[in-house]
């Protein structure tokens, strides 16, 4: 088992780095400007364009490679935009109890039940021009809920626990403890959900970008779906536009997403559940 | 008559990244029918598990290593697959009552209706036979027969404990294995728990009980016969009076004493006075396992472990100091 | 003990409302955030958009003053919102100027239901079974290979895979039309040709949405069963000599309790997959609904959508509440 695990560490790690080397050392080695055309329109893939040409000319490779960049800076800065929200407020709640739980817990329902996409797409409208830092910021605001419920449901048993009793008796103050006493059990916990949350924002944007609400004046892998779908890249048959970024979106959110189930197996076995 | 269960020598261990961690050791036991057995010991000597080892409850990172355990008209179980013993022992010839009996009924499911499952599947009693069975026992037992209309959550704490020990004796087991049935209750709870023990006993439901704690004042109200274990190995077995008026081992004397001595300060501190913990049983020590605390160690007893030594009537014990004719 | 129960339920229908009039303030404040008078800026916009003629923009522009109050006192504009509300009154499309939303909404939202609803209910049990069984078999190479599958599964977006779909499927294979909710021409009713053209048409993108969801279904399942098969009570029921087939009988109500919140939660989740789906599609429901609307910004349009969508997931999860409270035990009698 023990092994096992470890596997599907390395798999998942594995995964992730090879699609942030073709992000981050890509355009080094393959210096084309994805932004304009650099080629015929909707070419195949070919030695000039390894992943063809979109309907403007402009090469897919190029275009992925710095959609990898968005669509993982995003991530990242959502991912920490979220954690801090969801640790809080499920800290709080699930020390706490009573009433302020219940209102805690309530609005983490309310924008729990809520599909992000349509609160995203009401403030979207009324901000027009979206820089990644408005869209990662908006998809870090809305997507810290599930986290929040399992911080809470963990806090609600490390309390019983015989060390918040004895920092109690020590006349440590409730936030106190909560930050000193139970965060530091619960370090590994936030990291694989920091990861975790990651993955999802990451699908978040290209959802966005997908009905045209995403990253204005970038490009990001939901943008370019959103390109093809509005050419009608599917029915016009030009997969090597439509496939890469998709393919490349699911590599990168599942293998984190395998990453985080992988590392909280290892670090803390008994620390599962919802 | 003959025993009911003979545990020869078993051992089983934990699988652990670090080692085996050998949580029973060498464990020799005979259970005789009319025996109320009481396993004392120490939190982390190994007797839950034993209470497992003993049905074959043995599952991984929990190994069988080495032993016999022969059940009368069955054979020795430690060479039987598992759900052969399964199907032919649990709940029929040796029922466990386990240590987390709180949490042990289904969340979902009404008392009376977990009865009818388990009548139904092991007498293929019908709902209104097996109805009227449960509620027969219920009733002989001194439990409210409401009480099978009720889910779990319904029930305080020692009515749970209470109704897991019927459940579990319905089919009239010839063994029934209890794990701490007392820790987590009140005084008076752990009264009615004991007498209903008593009367499972007095009315041949069962055969035998080994009854499985940490609290020795608990065992002298129901015992008939004491093992102590430490470190995974039975230090001293006898008959109840015997140990408890004349113990032989310096565990045992320690562990009496700690809970035996009228005043209350002496019996708080528990063991406190025995210096050190439970040795890591990982790397149990050399020799016997106990010198490391022993009061009366000797230079033999760091190297080799002491024999079991019979002393009169069904009373054994393992330390040097019986072969010099002391006693502590 | 039914004064339980009717407690647990008016704090559920309570909770709702709350979530409700939560959603109404926020969509009447937002527009009203802009600086300036809203009208003229939501209005200015259909300008850009269209080449209208001023007649036209005229009308409108007069409507929406109207419409919005402006002028009024915020709380008099408030109360003449929710007014219209509870007339059903969702307000008048700028882009499809004269027609109300409510008729525009009532068009296109019979479709996205019938291809969410049967999705969800398909996936929820297909997903649980699945669940259940690698639940059962955990450890095994069944386990080792299907779950890391399920995850990625799970992570697959909704909208690509549709699209590969649709290219697989409908482009390349032609098993499928590439699009469309039934065939041109075709007049929606109760007769073979027209359920079996829509069926047809319907069978792609209610597939592509099953797959998809079936993925975290079976996961959450999963992790519930074992966590429930290792519970105290199965132990019991395991040493008093009952089945396997039984202990995961048990395991299996337990961990179905939780699953069926989690249906009122994912409905959100999904509800916005399924609207990017349609999109894919061309499956016209909600989804090409608010793509239109977004991109006309046609605000009052939006705003309908909005309420109708926000009243939908409130009102799944007050009756996936219910049925929670009528299942459990533990609601129904303490």
């Amino acid at each position: 088992m023990k092994k096992l695990r470890n596997t599907r560490l390395i798999i998942s790690t594995g995964f992730f780095l090879s699609v942030v080397a073709l992000g981050v050392v890509g355009p080094w080695v393959y210096p084309v400007d994805p932004f304009s055309p650099s080629g015929k329109r909707t070419q195949p893939p070919s030695w000039e364009h390894p992943l063809g040409t979109d309907a403007h000319g402009r090469d897919v490779l190029a275009q992925l490679m710095h959609g990898i960049r968005t669509s993982l800076w995003i991530g990242v800065i959502a991912a920490s935009i979220a954690t801090p929200i969801g640790v809080l407020v499920g800290g709080i709640s699930g020390y706490k109890r009573g009433v302020l739980d219940e209102l805690l817990m309530a609005s983490t329902n309310i924008v729990l039940a809520f599909p992000p996409i349509l609160l995203l797409l009401l403030v979207t409208v009324f901000v027009p021009v979206r820089t990644r830092m408005v869209v990662a910021l908006l998809i870090g605001l809305t997507s810290w809920p599930l986290l929040a419920r399992a911080v809470r449901s963990q806090v609600m048993s490390l309390k019983e626990r015989q060390f918040t009793f004895l920092a109690r008796m020590a006349g440590l103050g409730d936030i106190k403890i909560v930050l000193v006493e139970l965060l530091p059990n619960m370090m590994s916990y936030v990291f694989s959900s920091f990861v975790w949350l990651m993955s999802g924002a990451m699908l978040a944007e290209a959802g966005l970008s997908m009905i045209g609400m995403g990253v204005t004046a970038d490009v990001s892998l939901g943008t370019m779906l959103f390109w093809a779908q509005m050419i009608d890249a599917v029915r016009r048959g030009l997969f090597w536009w439509f496939i890469p970024p998709g393919g490349i979106l699911t590599i990168m959110s599942a293998s984190l997403l395998l990453l985080a189930t992988a590392l909280d197996e290892l670090f803390n076995p008994k620390l599962r559940g919802r | 008559m003959n025993t009911l269960l003979v545990a020869k020598d078993v051992k089983a261990y934990y699988s652990s990244p670090k080692g085996f961690v050998r949580a029973v050791d060498g464990v020799t036991l005979d259970i005789n029918p009319g025996d109320v057995v009481g396993v004392a010991g120490e939190s982390g000597c190994g007797k839950s598990t034993l209470s497992n080892v003993l049905m074959m409850n043995v599952q991984p990172p929990l190994k069988f290593v080495g032993g016999k355990l022969i059940l009368e008209g069955v054979g020795d179980l430690a060479v039987m697959e598992r759900q052969k013993v399964k199907a032919q022992v649990w709940g029929k010839v040796i029922a466990l009552v386990p240590q987390s009996a709180l949490n042990a009924l289904i969340p979902t499911r009404k008392v009376g209706a977990f009865i009818k499952d388990v009548l139904g599947y092991h007498l293929k009693l019908d709902a209104r036979k097996a109805s009227a069975l449960a509620q027969r026992r219920f009733q002989e037992l001194g439990l409210p027969v409401e009480t099978l209309a009720k889910y779990p959550h319904q029930l305080s704490g020692g009515m749970r404990q209470r109704v897991v020990i019927a459940i579990a004796t319905l089919l009239n087991p010839k063994l029934l294995i209890a794990d701490e049935p007392t820790s987590a209750l009140d005084v008076s709870t752990q009264k009615q728990v004991l007498k209903m023990f008593l009367h499972l006993k007095t009315e041949h439901i069962v055969r035998a009980i080994v009854f499985i704690t940490h609290d020795i004042a608990i065992l002298r109200q129901i015992a008939t016969r004491i093992a102590i274990m430490y470190a995974g190995k039975v230090m001293e077995v006898g008959p109840m009076e015997a140990v408890i008026q004349r113990p032989v081992h310096p565990y045992t004397c320690s562990l009496i004493r700690s809970v035996l001595t009228p005043e209350p300060e002496v019996k708080e501190r528990g063991l406190s006075h025995l210096a050190g913990d439970p040795p890591d049983l990982l790397q149990p020590p050399a020799g016997c396992r106990f010198h490391p605390r022993c009061p009366q160690s000797m230079a033999i007893c760091t190297q080799e472990a002491p024999p079991v030594v019979g002393l009169g009537k069904d009373h054994f014990v393992s330390c040097y100091l019986v072969l010099e004719g002391c006693q502590c | 003990m039914y004064l339980n129960v009717l407690r647990y339920l008016a704090r559920r229908v309570v909770f709702a409302l709350a979530a409700f009039l939560f959603f109404i303030v926020a969509i009447f404040t937002l527009p009203r955030l802009i600086p300036g008078n809203p009208v003229d800026v939501l209005v200015s916009r259909l300008v850009m958009q269209a080449q209208a003629n001023p007649e036209l923009i005229h009308a409108v522009h007069r409507k929406f003053m109207e419409e919005f109050g402006v002028g009024l006192p915020l709380w008099k504009q408030f109360t003449r919102f929710v007014a219209q509300l509870l007339r059903g009154d969702l307000g008048t499309s700028i882009s499809m100027y004269p027609r109300k939303v409510s008729e525009i909404l009532a068009l296109f939202l019979p479709w996205t239901v019938a291809l969410l609803i049967p999705a969800i209910l398909v996936s929820w049990a297909v997903g649980n079974f699945l669940g259940v069984l690698i639940a059962w078999r955990r450890g095994t190479v069944l386990d080792r290979v299907i779950t890391p599958i399920l995850l990625t599964i799970n992570r697959i977006p909704f909208y690509w895979f549709a699209m590969v779909m649709l290219f697989i499927f409908a482009v390349y294979l032609r098993f499928f039309p590439i699009g469309d909710t039934y065939r041109w021409g075709l007049s929606p009713g109760l007769n073979w040709n027209f359920v079996v053209n829509y069926l047809h048409h319907y069978a792609l993108p209610f597939l592509t949405l099953v797959v998809i969801s079936t993925g975290g279904w079976a996961i959450g399942m999963r992790s519930m069963t074992i966590y429930e098969l290792g519970s105290d009570y199965i132990l019991f029921a395991d040493l008093l000599g009952l089945p396997q087939r039984r202990l995961l009988a048990y395991a299996f109500r337990s961990a179905c309790l939780p699953q069926v919140t989690e249906l009122g939660l994912n409905f959100g989740l999904m509800l916005g997959g399924s609207l990017l789906l349609e999109l894919v599609f061309n499956y016209r429901g909600m989804g090409s609904i608010t793509f239109q609307a977004l991109s006309t910004l046609d605000y009052p349009l939006i705003q309908g959508i909005f309420i109708v969508l926000a009243a939908a997931v409130i009102a799944v999860n007050l009756v996936v509440d219910i049925v929670y409270g009528l299942v459990d035990p533990r609601i129904k009698v303490t």
